[in-house]
């Protein structure tokens, strides 16, 4: 009997705290958060590598630092170069001399004054330590030397003449913090930090994420909210439900199908920003080192132009972008996505446009007959069967892969795909041993870089290492444009060159750009103002060049609860459910205890 | 991954009835075997901790992907990381520093990975123990519930429930839980171990932190619990049959009593193999409940190695990991025979 009582007292415990939970759980969800109207939480997707801005590499840690960090010359809403810490600058007539004047009333967040010399340190810095290269060491490596003549003038003198501005992209920091560091290559720089951008990190930790307040110092006026919250997720899916439950303010980086579903949500505004990255299909051309050597195993017969320019006439971009991106990105052109109308190729009639009727006729004139089974025979006689690589992790590139195999099969070409990581992607391209693969690039709003990469001195040595080739292209009339638009001055000749160097890499048939994808977001309406985007008009939130967007947030008034519509009958409903189950639960536990005594 | 487990139980039960140490000079003999066997599993895990990974493609190329990267910039990289020396030149390196316990710095956090595992030890460690601690209790009085009741109702929707969840996909179920519980409901929180930006203290930080483990842990719950179950109910199965009960029944005693104090504690003996197997694999975390709800642990750092990929992360993790876990098998075999009585009248 006394069994019996034990028992029946552990069941009611237990249905006692079954039907407690649900209760217990809403309780806190109304009070535990504290964000106010003047906290901006953001979705934090991923880990962060460092905020240490001369090692963080990765966009977690560089989107953080970018609020934190001003360069001399920064990017405007309409990524156009605009005074950062430094106000104006000039460059001598032979270009090697750039002067850059830094006002004396701008102060650092700790109210120290922002100086010449910080610049000074900072280059001198990355310039004198390996390892404090690891972020920004490209940014310097032109640059001879760096001298303050006062506090307010910097003379920076390059090695050659260079048409993007040195003083652009490389974060200048606070010389009396970070030379005090016995070792800044160490540094975590995660707690009371110092800074100059609208925001400065407070605190940081791996589970509670990092912490930003405003800075009352920043040279453009304090921000509207007080700080900022990274909240760290590790899949976008719980950021949108976090978004949905208001535990954050902006979700950014959404798939095609996470954007859709928060439409028309109540207190959810979604943005669909024009993107800065291109998605391609790389076409290997017959990858070589810089010495000639052939490396990799590309089909031989795509070193044959016409028939990579048939490949890219069979491919059907709109339908990809309507059928694969749910229309939510731009047709591309060139490299340079329309986010950079500067120096965004805009052609309205594209050469090798959709077209398998010229592709297959183009094909049948350069002497790719068709074998029995409708697939084309290569110069050599054998059948033109090609292997197609993408990344598992891309959803994308397994549905575009679904579409090219039927169209290349209509112009008489086999193809097999294959998904492997990302890693394995990157090797296997990087050494040439690929026919065709899905890649992609984010551009930044200066192309020199990305048009750099597609000179010949970019091809690898010869056992596959040392630089890093777009594409294999090697051709001596883009190098010629190359070098011209690097060390133009004039912006509008600068901007026409960049587009002939866009239209030889388009014509070359080795990266056929297919898409500039849309960067997806929501934010929280009930709770902001529309934010400020880059560029101004069909912009981005999230992942701009600069602070802008978060800088502009503008809490709606006084601050909503948490669960703002919240329905109290799903509260109500399950805890009748569960204390219903409960009781169930413990009448039956009562018969089957009677029905073992009696046994 | 459970099945193999099942599988080795028997195993373990047919070589109980074969090879039976009895008393002193086999026992020690059964040791020695057994601690050859768990030396030459570590001098693997040490040898597999570095080349397996290598096939992952080239971990400079990755951390440097879609930047303005000079070619200086990644020859230091190269340089700094000791890829430019040969493959065997590495492995020699990496074998003197892990000789000195010591595990690399990492490529992605450019930390030591001996601090990256401590500090993701305390969250896994939180979830996983609590998950594993619920699933046994759950597991074990669920099956010998079932196997009591052998084909009774309770027997086939338990047996039926525990197996649906097993076979569920562990990041559906757990996507499927966020979607309802957080994003609908708003019942808890969508990730993470505490409320981002808060510092909470005392008893709110444990109810957040409680809070934050409800989704993971009944995710985990469901997933594994379905393997005590059966493992539970079939040893309990097998004992049923035994003379034993029929004397305990003779003596008079209640049916509940007989399956408590007789059956039960007989019928656990397998389960203790399973347990142990269970914290070996605690400290390595869950890849998947990790990354579905953002849990600062080990298992989603090990992913993170995975994607970069982060050699001597990945290394340092595989080989502390592994060798945790071989241990507690080492463990587990000498246990299991302390705890058998038969052996010990033997």
């Amino acid at each position: 009997m006394k069994k019996i009582t034990t028992r029946r007292l552990t069941a009611g415990v237990l249905a006692t705290a079954l039907a407690l939970v649900p209760a217990a759980v809403i309780a806190p969800a109304a009070t535990a958060e504290d964000s106010s109207g003047s906290t901006l939480k953001l979705a934090l997707i991923g880990d962060i590598d460092s905020l240490n801005p001369f090692i963080s590499i990765t966009a977690q840690g560089t989107n953080i630092l970018v609020l934190q960090y001003q360069n001399l010359v920064s990017w405007g809403t309409n990524n156009e170069p605009v005074p950062g810490l430094a106000d104006k600058w000039t460059t001598s007539s032979d270009g090697k001399e750039w002067t850059f004047h830094m006002p004396a009333d701008r102060k650092w967040s700790d109210g120290e004054p922002i100086t010449a010399n910080d610049a000074v340190w900072t280059f001198n810095a990355i310039k004198g330590n390996e390892k404090l290269k690891q972020a920004n060491g490209a940014l310097v490596e032109n640059v001879k030397s760096i001298v303050a003549k006062d506090p307010e003038n910097l003379v920076l003198t390059l090695n050659t003449v260079q048409a993007p501005n040195p003083g652009g992209d490389l974060p200048i920091m606070p010389e009396h913090i970070w030379s005090k560091q016995a070792d800044p290559t160490t540094y975590a720089n995660d707690k009371d930090t110092v800074g100059s951008g609208p925001f400065i990190i407070s605190s940081y930790d791996k589970a509670a994420g990092v912490t930003m307040k405003a800075n009352p110092n920043y040279w453009k006026g304090k921000a509207k909210v007080d700080r900022i919250i990274w909240a760290p997720y590790q899949n976008s899916d719980a950021a949108v439900q976090a978004l949905k439950n208001g535990e954050i303010d902006i979700a950014g980086g959404l798939t095609p199908a996470q954007f859709q579903s928060l439409k028309g949500q109540p207190n959810i505004t979604t943005n669909a920003g024009q993107g800065r990255r291109y998605t391609a299909l790389g076409i290997n051309p017959g990858t070589k080192s810089k010495t000639g050597k052939v490396l990799g195993d590309g089909n031989p017969a795509l070193q044959d132009v016409n028939l990579r320019k048939a490949i890219v006439m069979a491919i059907d971009n709109k339908t990809l972008l309507e059928k694969v991106l749910q229309g939510l990105g731009d047709e591309a052109t060139g490299e340079i996505p329309a986010a950079y109308p500067l120096y965004h190729w805009d052609s309205k009639d594209l050469p090798l446009k959709f077209n398998p009727e010229a592709a297959n006729k183009l094909l049948d004139e350069s002497g790719y007959t068709k074998g029995a089974d409708g697939i084309r025979l290569d110069k050599s006689g054998k059948p033109l069967n090609l292997r197609l690589l993408g990344r598992n992790t891309d959803p994308t590139h397994q549905q575009m892969a679904d579409y090219l195999k039927p169209w290349l099969k209509n112009i008489g070409i086999n193809v097999t795909t294959t998904m492997k990581s990302s890693g394995q992607v990157n090797e296997d391209s990087s050494k040439g041993n690929f026919d065709l693969y899905f890649t992609g690039w984010g551009i930044g709003p200066d192309p020199d870089y990305q048009l750099s990469i597609n000179q010949c001195s970019s091809l690898p040595d010869d056992n596959g290492t040392g630089n890093t080739t777009e594409n294999a292209l090697c051709d001596p009339k883009f190098d010629a444009l190359y070098k011209q638009q690097h060390a133009e001055l004039d912006q509008a000749k600068r901007s026409e060159l960049v587009k002939q160097a866009q239209e030889i890499i388009y014509n070359s048939a080795v990266n056929d750009v297919i898409w500039y994808a849309n960067a997806l977001e929501a934010y929280r309406s009930d709770r902001f103002q529309p934010f400020t985007t880059q560029p101004e008009k069909g912009g981005v939130i999230t992942g701009q060049n600069g602070p802008w967007g978060y800088y502009s947030a503008t809490p709606i008034g006084a601050s909503s609860t948490t669960d703002g519509g919240f329905n109290w009958a799903w509260v109500v409903i399950p805890v009748i459910v569960v204390v219903l189950a409960a009781l169930a639960f413990f009448l039956l536990r009562r018969r089957s205890a009677s029905a073992d005594n009696r046994e | 991954m459970a099945l193999p487990l099942i599988e080795e139980l028997s195993n373990e039960e047919s070589r109980k009835d074969t090879d039976e140490p009895r008393r002193g000079s086999s026992w020690l003999r059964y040791l020695g075997l057994k601690a050859g066997g768990t030396a030459i599993s570590l001098v693997l895990v040490v040898i597999l901790g570095f080349f397996a990974f290598r096939i992952l493609g080239d971990p400079i190329k990755s951390l440097t992907e879609g930047r303005n990267v000079s070619l200086e910039q990644r020859q230091i990289l190269i340089k700094q990381y000791g890829l430019d020396q040969p493959l065997l030149g590495q492995f020699w390196r990496y074998l003197t520093d892990l000789a000195q316990g010591k595990l690399g710095d990492s490529y992605y956090y450019s930390k030591p990975v001996s601090a990256l595992i401590w500090e993701g030890l305390g969250p896994t460690l939180l979830l996983t123990g609590t998950a594993a601690a619920l699933s046994i209790v759950l597991g074990l009085w669920l099956g010998q519930r079932a196997a009591w009741k052998r084909n009774s109702a309770f027997d086939k929707t338990q047996t039926g429930l525990a197996l649906i969840f097993w076979s569920v996909p562990t990041f559906w179920l757990g996507l499927l839980l966020l979607l309802l519980f957080s994003g609908g409901l708003h019942w808890f929180p969508s990730g993470g171990m505490v409320t981002a930006g808060s510092n909470l203290t005392g008893f709110a930080y444990i109810w957040d932190v409680l809070r934050h483990m409800v989704l993971p842990v009944l995710t985990m719950v469901a997933v594994v619990y379905a393997q005590y179950l059966m493992v539970m109910r079939a040893s309990l199965l097998e004992e049923m049959t035994a003379d034993y009960l029929v004397t305990a029944r003779a003596k008079g005693l209640r049916e509940d009593l007989v399956r408590r104090r007789h059956a039960v504690p007989n019928a656990l003996l397998p389960t203790v193999t399973l347990i142990f197997l269970t914290m070996g694999g605690l400290a390595a975390g869950a890849v998947t409940v990790e990354t579905v709800f953002s849990w600062p642990g080990l298992g989603l750092m090990t992913f993170k190695g995975l994607s970069t990929p982060d050699l001597p992360l990945l290394q340092g993790t595989f080989v502390v990991f592994s060798s945790i876990v071989i241990l507690m098998n080492f463990i587990a075999d000498i246990v299991y025979r302390l705890l058998d009585p038969r052996l010990r009248a033997g």
